[in-house]
């Protein structure tokens, strides 16, 4: 008996010893030089939607505080947000959102290795971007029957389950690329692209989730401005505003209409008015939309006067963002969207047609 | 511990015709296989009413027997049948027990003479209690109400009092005696296994053991009723995610008693818990299915020396007792379809000291006779907390600017107390007065963090002198009948969790508050008993005011702590305050005990608590109306077998903390009713149990849980335990 009492009361010992803590390590050696120059002046647009009516059935806060549109008065009517709950937990993911940015794209740098480590740090944070990319859907295809959380839906629902199945691979690469110190501003550029898009689904997937849960609709605002005053906007909507105000102008009043829906529909319980939503929501998404191709149109523009990785960014990021705004620009045009994935997946500058592509976005996204 | 002064043992039941006649009559066949037809009522005494109220409190026990029958998968689950205690699981490897609508850091765990309670001890039910090993104990005391008098601070809702397996009495020879025991379960696929050796040499003796055991993922019997965001089922719809654990423990004591008055003891028990998922973040609600936190390691290292003295004269026996325990946790969260994994390691050693004494009993005056026990302890923390992020597919790891707690925190807990019994004798029966009281010190301190703002992170140094005391009369109209009335003063002093942890909580972020005071509780109890030989009946109200009570109130975005971005990305964000006003808890505890004919005996025991804050609002988290009722059948050759039925009702009662908490059913936890079977059969020198738990296969869980109740299946213990 002592013979095996005693290895097993050392294995007990032994087993009992703590694991050794993770050892602190940096990211990847930054790799060779990451040359580049951005357009210098750059491209400048100026937005014209003067061709553009706002549909029948659009909200518009800003005219006459919404007393010309078919929609009752609401609490959106003084054309300012005014939020169901305070405490909005959004605007924390759109801080990390802002802080990745200044990390790895503002101003055409060259992120280090480092950057992209610090900036996958405020990706990760619990309950930060990551934990949302990973559960994010794409409210225009079908539901899927399990949330896309859930084990195996999804592989079967890659379109429904954009989040996972897109967005969140794209950002693992790039991440880990750009860890590694592999082409900064490439990987920097596919963070982007990624980010915003899923800043574009997210504010559509609150708007339907709003139907039951109330505080989700401020979660709709903050995805798309940061739950900022108009003027003063973050995130998708900060990179919007630049490009188009009048696009801004139009999507803040489509969260406007969120909220003015939720407001008209028993708003401290589950909505009703589904009909209502979806009009809200046509009007968001038509103009995020037209801001998504804002943005897109000025990465195209840039791409013949940029040089060296700057250039391979412009084209990195376009080439990211190309699959994910076909469905939108196949609904409008078929052939004008096949020109479209042609040339947004092209993979260097002489064979991008920036003429084709800024007329093909500029005739599929012509109005917010 | 609270039975110190007296020590009872359970009469055993007399041996009637009508005994012998059942008897007779079933032992044919058990005959058979008998070498030796004894009664060992020893090995299968029970829960004693008898002894209930000894120290004129709610107490009860579960004895080493009831422990072998009972199967429980976890010390506080061999608690489920005593009344006012209610067992809540956040995760299969976890639970925590209730006392009188309070748990975790408002109650005390206490293994012999070592208070387990540390100054890391969350808010809420905690996994602590689990990390004792039942196979380490030879009785479990559980004390409802406040006890801090006695074991100081946290002792608001009651105290569980563990006593640990004793080395056999030196006899002067030279023995060693092996044991070892198998068990198992269908539900959770436990395997388990311990071997132990006892033996004597001379002045000393020893006993220990080491066990090991692997425990999968629990099978439910569906989900309630009103389903709940947690747990993740497998696709069978059964099997829930999150659950399963594996566990190695061993614990050895060697007594030395050099005179017939001393007795030195020095004594260690280990326990490690590996890979335990927390059940309600595993994955976490409305996260992806691999998405899990779990406990990689949950360590207790506990080991004590201590000196008791019998004297002579009017002090009776001294004790002195030096003790080092350290409470390890690594937690590890995983992300793995980003490549994440994040990592925070709490290590708390604490250096205790307790001595006490106790007098014989006296005459302070004709006719009076009054008892006497005093005693000191203090406890020190001292706290090391890291955390870290990694980058799997890089192998980069980050630290994080702090841990959950701040490394380098202490904590100074300690007291001095008095607590005496005076008996007087009347002209119909007689009247124990029992009183006492404690002047207590908690002393903490937290270095700060690197970067503290006026939000949080700063320095912490706060010391405070709670009191305690407790007075209660017992009155014996006749030598059938107590009748109790008790009050009590109990504290907590906040601890490093309160005033520096930031985590994330079932119901949300929580972050510190260093500007808490201490909480009391103010409790008055009225108890009765009856004891005949046939029957036992005991029931006890309640009532306590919880002031300045630690409760957990909502926050604004902008009110949350410094380098703690996941407060703000949280639906909900938490800080404890000090509730203004009196919290207040009440209720009723009723058991009985009937002895039928035939060997027969017949148990129920049922418990209700209301809790409400000065608010009006619904207290977090208290039990629902429980209990249970049990009809057991014995026969003196060693056979027991009983039914059981255990209940408890829908709570839909809840705090707001409650309302987004994913372990709490939209609307309240659906009641259950479960019915268990169990058999025991000791034929020196084996043993064996089988528990046959949820016949019904009924869908059940205790409220407050993560995991609901298991699924119909089989638990069985084969030992072989040779006697001298």
């Amino acid at each position: 008996m002592r013979r095996s009492v005693l290895p097993l009361a050392g294995a007990v010992w032994f087993l009992g010893c703590p694991a050794p803590l993770p050892v602190p390590t940096d990211g990847g050696i930054d790799g060779g030089l990451d040359v580049g120059a951005a357009c210098s002046p750059r491209p400048a647009f100026t937005e014209n939607v003067a061709s553009c009516t706002a549909l029948g059935t659009d909200y518009q806060p800003r005219v006459a505080m919404s007393a010309m549109d078919t929609w009752p008065a609401c609490i959106s009517d003084s054309n300012v947000f005014t939020p169901i709950n305070a405490n909005i937990s959004t605007v924390a993911r759109i801080t990390a959102f802002e802080e990745v940015a200044r990390l790895l794209w503002t101003d055409d740098v060259s992120p280090s290795a480092q950057a992209f480590v610090d900036a996958r740090v405020q990706y990760a944070l619990d309950q930060g971007l990551d934990s949302r990319v990973q559960r994010r859907e794409d409210v225009h295809y079908p539901a899927a029957p399990m949330p896309c959380s859930t084990a195996g839906v999804p592989e079967q629902y890659p379109d429904r389950c954009a989040g996972p199945t897109k967005i969140l691979p794209v950002l693992n690469d790039a991440f880990a690329k750009g860890s590694l110190g592999d082409s900064p501003r490439v990987n920097a550029a596919r963070v982007e692209a990624s980010l915003l898009w899923f800043l574009y689904l997210s504010a559509l997937s609150e708007v339907m989730s709003c139907t039951q849960r109330p505080q989700d609709c401020d979660s709709c605002w903050a995805y798309y401005a940061g739950a900022t005053p108009r003027e003063m906007p973050l995130g998708l909507a900060r990179r919007v505003r630049e490009l188009g105000p009048a696009t801004h102008d139009r999507a803040y009043d489509a969260t406007l209409a969120v909220r003015c829906w939720r407001n008209l529909d028993n708003e401290t319980g589950v909505a009703m008015d589904t009909a209502r939503r979806d009009l809200a929501r046509e009007q968001l998404d038509r103009a995020l939309l037209r801001g998504v191709a804002l943005i897109v149109r000025q990465k195209v523009t840039e791409v013949p006067c940029s040089t060296g990785s700057v250039q391979s960014a412009r084209l990195a990021f376009l080439n990211t963002l190309a699959p994910w705004l076909d469905r939108a620009a196949r609904e409008r045009n078929p052939a004008l969207a096949d020109q479209l994935a042609t040339n947004l997946q092209t993979t260097t500058a002489a064979s991008l047609d920036v003429a084709g592509t800024l007329s093909a976005l500029d005739t599929l996204f012509a109005c917010p | 511990m609270f039975n110190g002064l007296h020590e009872r043992k359970s009469a055993a039941p007399r041996m009637t015709p009508r005994r012998m006649f059942a008897r007779s009559a079933t032992v044919v066949a058990v005959l058979a296989l008998a070498r030796v037809a004894v009664a060992d009522d020893g090995g299968f005494s029970t829960t004693v009413l008898a002894d209930e109220g000894d120290d004129g409190r709610a107490t009860s026990s579960v004895t080493k027997a009831e422990l072998e029958r009972r199967l429980p998968r976890s010390t506080p689950d061999a608690l489920r049948f005593e009344p006012g205690v209610f067992i809540q699981q956040t995760a299969h490897g976890q639970a925590s027990a209730y006392l009188r609508g309070l748990t975790g850091q408002q109650t005390v765990l206490v293994f012999d003479d070592v208070r387990l309670n540390t100054s890391t001890w969350r808010q809420g039910p905690n996994q602590y209690a689990f990390t004792l090993d039942s196979w380490a104990v030879s009785s479990l005391e559980v004390v409802r109400g406040g006890a801090s008098t006695r074991l100081g601070s946290d002792a608001l809702g009651g105290a569980i009092i563990a006593h640990a397996r004793q080395a056999p009495a030196s006899d002067g020879g030279v023995w060693l005696l092996p044991a070892a025991f198998v068990r198992g379960t269908s539900a959770d696929q436990e395997a388990g296994a311990r071997v132990e050796l006892e033996g004597v040499a001379g002045p000393i003796a020893f006993i220990g053991g080491v066990g090991a055991r692997q425990v999968g993922l629990l099978e439910s019997s569906g989900p309630l009723v009103a389903p709940a965001d947690v747990p993740r089922f497998a696709d069978d719809g059964r099997t829930q995610l999150g659950t399963g654990f594996k566990e190695v423990t061993a614990d050895g004591r060697v007594t030395w008693r050099p005179t017939t008055s001393d007795e030195v003891t020095l004594a260690a028990q280990v326990y490690r818990q590996f890979d335990s998922p927390r059940t309600d973040q595993c994955p976490p609600a409305f996260a992806r299915a691999d998405e899990c936190l779990r406990y990689l390691e949950q360590f207790r290292t506990l080991s004590w020396l201590s000196w008791k003295r019998a004297h002579e004269g009017l002090l009776a026996k001294t004790r002195v007792a030096v003790s080092w325990q350290r409470q390890h946790e690594l937690r590890e969260g995983v992300r793995p379809a980003s490549f994440v994994r994040s990592t925070g390691r709490d290590v708390v050693d604490t250096f205790g000291l307790n001595v006490g004494l106790v007098t014989r009993g006296f005459e302070p005056f004709a006719g009076a006779h009054l008892r006497v026990e005093a005693g000191l302890d203090s406890w020190l923390d001292v706290v090391d907390s890291v955390a870290f992020i990694e980058f799997t597919d890089l192998g980069v790891v980050r630290a994080q600017p702090r841990g959950q707690y701040v490394s380098g925190s202490s904590s100074w807990l300690g007291g001095v107390f008095i607590d005496s019994a005076l008996e007087l004798p009347l002209p119909q029966g007689a009247v124990l007065v029992r009183g006492g009281a404690r002047l207590g010190w908690a002393s903490l301190v937290s270095p700060g963090e690197a970067a503290p703002s006026t939000l949080g992170g700063e320095s912490v140094r706060a010391a405070w002198a709670p009191f305690a005391a407790r007075l209660g009369v017992e009155w014996k109209p006749t030598s059938l009948v107590s009748l109790f009335v008790n009050g009590d003063r109990s504290f907590r002093a906040p601890n490093l969790d309160d005033l520096t942890s930031r985590q994330q909580t079932g119901p949300g972020f929580q972050f510190e508050n260093a500007a808490l005071r201490p909480e009391s509780a103010l409790g008055v109890e009225v108890g009765a008993a009856l004891r005949t030989t046939w029957l036992s009946l005991e029931a006890w109200g309640f009532q306590t005011w919880l002031f300045d009570a630690v409760v957990r109130a909502p926050r604004d975005v902008a009110q949350c702590p410094p380098a703690s971005p996941q407060c703000a990305a949280s639906w909900q964000r938490f800080q404890l305050i000090n509730a203004d006003g009196a919290s207040q808890l009440r209720g009723v505890e009723a058991s009985s005990r009937v002895r039928l004919p035939l060997g027969f005996t017949a148990r129920a025991a049922v418990s209700w608590a209301w809790g409400q804050g000065s608010d009006g609002v619904p207290l977090s988290r208290v039990p629902p109306a429980n209990g249970h009722v049990e009809l057991a059948w014995r026969h003196a050759v060693g056979f027991t077998g009983a039914a059981v039925l255990r209940w408890a009702a829908r709570q839909d009662r809840l705090a707001i903390a409650d309302l987004s908490d994913p372990r709490i059913p939209l609307g309240g936890t659906p009641g259950y009713a479960v019915v268990d079977l169990r058999a025991s059969l000791r034929l020196p020198p084996f043993v064996l149990s089988l528990v046959f738990e949820n016949l019904a296969d009924a869908p059940w869980r205790a409220h407050g849980s993560s995991v609901n109740g298991a699924a119909r299946g089989l638990h069985f213990l084969l030992g072989v335990q040779p006697g001298r």
